[in-house]
């Protein structure tokens, strides 16, 4: 499967205190899955380096050097390989690779917005060489991984492998009913933003629900979910940073129309010559104080256009941003830096796609709830069974080299 | 009768013990002042002094030091300090309404910092470090994240500094945190604390040699400190190197006559002190001649303008090849910055952010105190004296304001203590003793 969205996005203001319109293709990436007996293996490429080094613009976005602008992702942002097997009503997988760790929710990208939320570095962790183990029972999904603590340094930056293990989550799933799931997992993470170590530990819960139903013709799908994240120097709170959020999309002949309610606090640090960067690692330990954004997010996307197995859904983004100070605010004043309170964000764009999208990702092996589709798509309507990936020991109908992916029906996003 | 002069002796001890005490002064306990030097063999060239004497003094409560007045910078946000006779330099840091580009020139001479004049660095969004030369001649400001550098002014007219030069290079990217001046044998040199950015780039300490300020010349340059290297401190020809969680080392660079130099240090000997985050240092002589002790700043994680944390970690160096941590001072809700010393009378001042000013009686073995006045710190199982309950609390400043303060940098100076504020500007401060 491969993906691009050419998006032009207009930021009104941002941190330059001025309006800015900026236009550039984001999300270009490749993903593979490969099957064979019990083994998996996994791969999302992203080419964010290439294509938006500046960054995004992303009123409130932050993380990894770069400030109301999303930072590109890295090359590799999956690359795994795993085995999986079940036994007894029992159903076990065990990942290793450059991917996610198993807290909190799906990486925005498979989400219905094309905008990240502010809250992407709260409420996932990801890119980092991670040995994830999953075990599933009945409607009860468990894993426990451990992985780097650092966050890349940049799109070509190879982990710190030496970190490798000094970081851990677990998450617990419960699957009630049907398209229906709920989670709640931890996370302890070391230094994640001096590659060198010796910075701010962090210490995360989330807790999430979500329900998807997608058919032929229609998709259902809500998520509610809260995050916390708290520093800590030297075991001791320093800032604690929390985040609500809800979106919800329905698609109806092809149109699908999604809204996003997210209030999330924001760790301001000290600001480069570009307004939009933030030196990483920062020079010491301090912030400048907490930010608290609240953005009212409405996406609207036309039915998908095919031609042979390329298609294109045009879509608007149009986002309500509010910012305050938060706690504590330090010496941080929106006025000063914005000029206002109040911000607007309008983007306009086409998500171009050749194949179908992993409905899911953050996910490995036997953490990935079954899909909720019946009758469509690539995937064929099957018992819950065969809506695994085929196993050595359990035969399966389905193309095991497409575990979860997203329908090609009109509403598949 | 020689039983009864011993009596005597004994009752009149007794009574000038309790009454000094009493009156919160000191007196001599009962460690014997030790007189004689301590040079080392790693290190001939320095003597470290008589070890100093034990005191025993009052719980005192710690006065309110007297503000005498304010200078507002509210534009920016104030960094560092220095103060030379009746001029005042500040700094100015990251982004206000406006950046941080700009030195401010105050005249102190009244109770009122005067703002008298200023200078803008071309090309800086933020300074840090001010330092002005021991001959007064020079002032040096540091630059942080535009590339990084030390710009050098001309002191011929201390109230109106004039450019003379700005030395940048590939080792000052991407920027300079702290610049210390200090003269070895006579010739000056920078000390240069450099930030690291991203995975390759490490935090290094860089030394300049400014004998010729207007052509400055690098000598020296090696990665170090775990992430940052800080600060430095340079007195005698050893130079105390602030590395963070790597904690505290002390170089030779010419004093130990034992052929090192800056351009050629030699590392003397460290300590990792407890909680690492190792940000400034001041090696101590006291007024005996003592040399025992350095003061180490931590500084630990905050919010400016609202928290901090970090404590002072008083460092026994009388092996500055294995110099060991003996005792502390922590201000609860507030972590300190620099510091300054009054070393006649003994004062260590320091800026502790949101907790304002503190003044800290430093005379005496700091290192000696009965097991009521140690903490037994259970990672390590260390036990360090703790000033506060030694008594050695003598003063509190800018804490009694109807407004917050965030004070970066302190210098005493002729019976006044100078404070930087980064959210209000500059204070004068009556010195606690």
């Amino acid at each position: 499967m491969a993906q691009a969205i050419p998006v032009v996005t207009r930021a009104d203001p941002t941190a330059t205190r001025t309006a800015l319109t900026e236009g550039y293709v984001t999300q270009p990436l490749v993903m593979a899955h490969a099957s064979w007996m019990w083994l998996r293996g996994i791969s999302t490429l992203n080419f964010e380096g290439l294509t938006l080094d500046r960054g995004e613009l992303t009123t409130g976005g932050y993380g990894e050097g770069y400030v109301d602008r999303r930072h590109p992702h890295a090359y590799v942002h999956e690359l795994l390989t795993g085995a999986e097997s079940s036994a007894g009503g029992f159903r076990a997988s065990l990942f290793a690779g450059r991917g996610f760790a198993p807290f909190g929710s799906d990486d925005p990208m498979v989400r219905p917005f094309e905008k990240y939320p502010v809250n992407h570095h709260l409420s996932q962790v990801l890119e980092r060489v991670v040995a994830v183990g999953a075990l599933r029972y009945g409607p009860v999904i468990g894993e426990l991984g451990t992985f780097n603590g650092d966050e890349p340094t940049g799109p070509g930056a190879s982990p710190s492998f030496d970190r490798f293990g000094d970081s851990w989550a677990t998450r617990l799933t419960v699957l009630p009913l049907s398209g229906a799931e709920l989670s709640a997992s931890f996370a302890s993470v070391t230094s994640p933003e001096v590659r060198a170590g010796h910075g701010l530990d962090q210490r995360k819960g989330s807790v999430v629900a979500r329900y998807n139903r997608e058919t032929e013709s229609t998709l259902r799908y809500a998520m509610l979910e809260w995050a916390r994240t708290d520093e800590r120097d030297s075991g001791v709170l320093t800032t604690r940073l929390s985040t609500l959020l809800g979106e919800a999309a329905v698609c109806a002949r092809g149109v699908v129309l999604g809204g996003r309610l997210e209030r999330t606090d924001r760790p301001e640090e000290e600001r480069l010559a570009d307004p939009f960067r933030t030196p990483r690692p920062s020079s010491d330990l301090a912030n400048l104080g907490v930010s608290r954004w609240t953005t009212l997010t409405a996406s609207l996307a036309a039915p998908r256009v095919a031609r042979g197995f390329v298609s294109g859904r045009p879509f608007v983004e149009v986002a309500r941003i509010g910012v305050a100070p938060g706690t504590p605010a330090g010496i941080f004043d929106p006025e000063l830096r914005y000029g206002t309170r109040r911000l607007w964000m309008y983007s306009a764009g086409v998500r171009l796609r050749a194949g179908s999208m992993h409905d899911r990702m953050g996910r490995y092996g036997a953490a990935v709830p079954e899909m909720t589709m019946s009758g469509m798509g690539t995937h064929a309507a099957k018992s819950e069974s065969d809506m695994m990936p085929p196993m050595a020991d359990m035969p399966s109908t389905r193309n095991a080299a497409m575990p979860h992916h997203s329908s090609a029906g009109t509403c598949s996003l | 009768m020689q039983s009864l002069r011993n009596q005597l002796l004994a009752v009149c001890s007794a009574a000038a013990l309790l009454a000094v005490t009493a009156c919160g002064d000191s007196t001599s306990g009962p460690a014997k002042v030790d007189t004689t030097g301590l040079t080392s063999a790693s290190c001939p060239g320095i003597n470290l002094g008589p070890k100093p004497a034990a005191l025993t003094l009052s719980q005192p409560t710690p006065l309110t030091m007297q503000v005498l007045g304010a200078g507002s910078e509210t534009a920016r946000y104030t960094a560092e300090i220095a103060v030379r006779g009746q001029v005042a330099y500040t700094t100015t840091w990251s982004f206000r309404s406006a950046p941080g580009n700009k030195i401010n020139i105050w005249d102190v001479s009244g109770n009122t910092p005067t703002l008298i004049d200023s200078v803008i660095v071309s090309g800086a969004t933020t300074l840090g470090d001010v330092a002005v030369s021991d001959d007064g001649g020079l002032l040096v400001v540091a630059t942080e994240r535009t590339g990084g550098s030390i710009v050098i002014y001309d002191l011929a007219d201390p109230k109106h500094p004039k450019l003379l030069s700005r030395f940048t290079n590939a080792e000052t990217d991407p920027g300079v945190h702290t610049a210390e001046i200090g003269r070895v044998n006579g010739k000056l040199y920078g000390f240069l604390s450099i930030d690291p950015i991203g995975s390759a780039v490490l935090a290094r300490l860089v030394i300049v040699d400014l004998s010729t300020p207007s052509a400055p010349r690098e000598v020296f340059s090696k990665v170090t400190g775990n992430p940052f290297v800080h600060d430095t401190f340079l007195r005698d020809g050893l130079l105390f190197v602030a590395l963070w969680d790597n904690g505290m080392e002390i170089w030779d660079v010419g004093g130990c006559g034992t052929g090192a130099s800056p351009a050629a240090p030699r590392v003397l000997g460290g300590v990792k002190t407890i909680n690492g985050e190792v940000h400034n240092i001041w090696w101590y002589h006291d007024a005996s001649g003592s040399k025992r002790f350095a003061f180490v700043g931590e500084e630990g994680a905050g919010t400016i303008g609202t928290s901090s944390r970090g404590d002072i970690h008083v460092v026994d160096i009388s092996d500055p090849t294995a110099p060991k941590e003996v005792a502390f001072y922590r201000v609860a809700g507030a972590g300190t910055h620099n510091f300054s010393v009054d070393e006649t009378n003994g004062v260590l001042y320091a800026a502790y952010y949101n907790g304002g000013v503190r003044a800290i009686d430093v005379r005496g073995d700091l290192g000696t105190c009965p097991t009521n006045q140690q903490v037994v710190e259970a990672s390590t199982n260390l036990a360090r004296c703790d000033l506060r309950l030694m008594g050695r609390e003598l003063g509190v400043g800018l804490v009694d304001l109807n407004r917050g303060v965030y004070v970066w940098g302190v210098q005493y100076l002729n019976g006044m203590v100078y404070a930087s504020d980064m959210v209000n500007g500059i204070w004068k401060l009556q010195a606690a003793k």
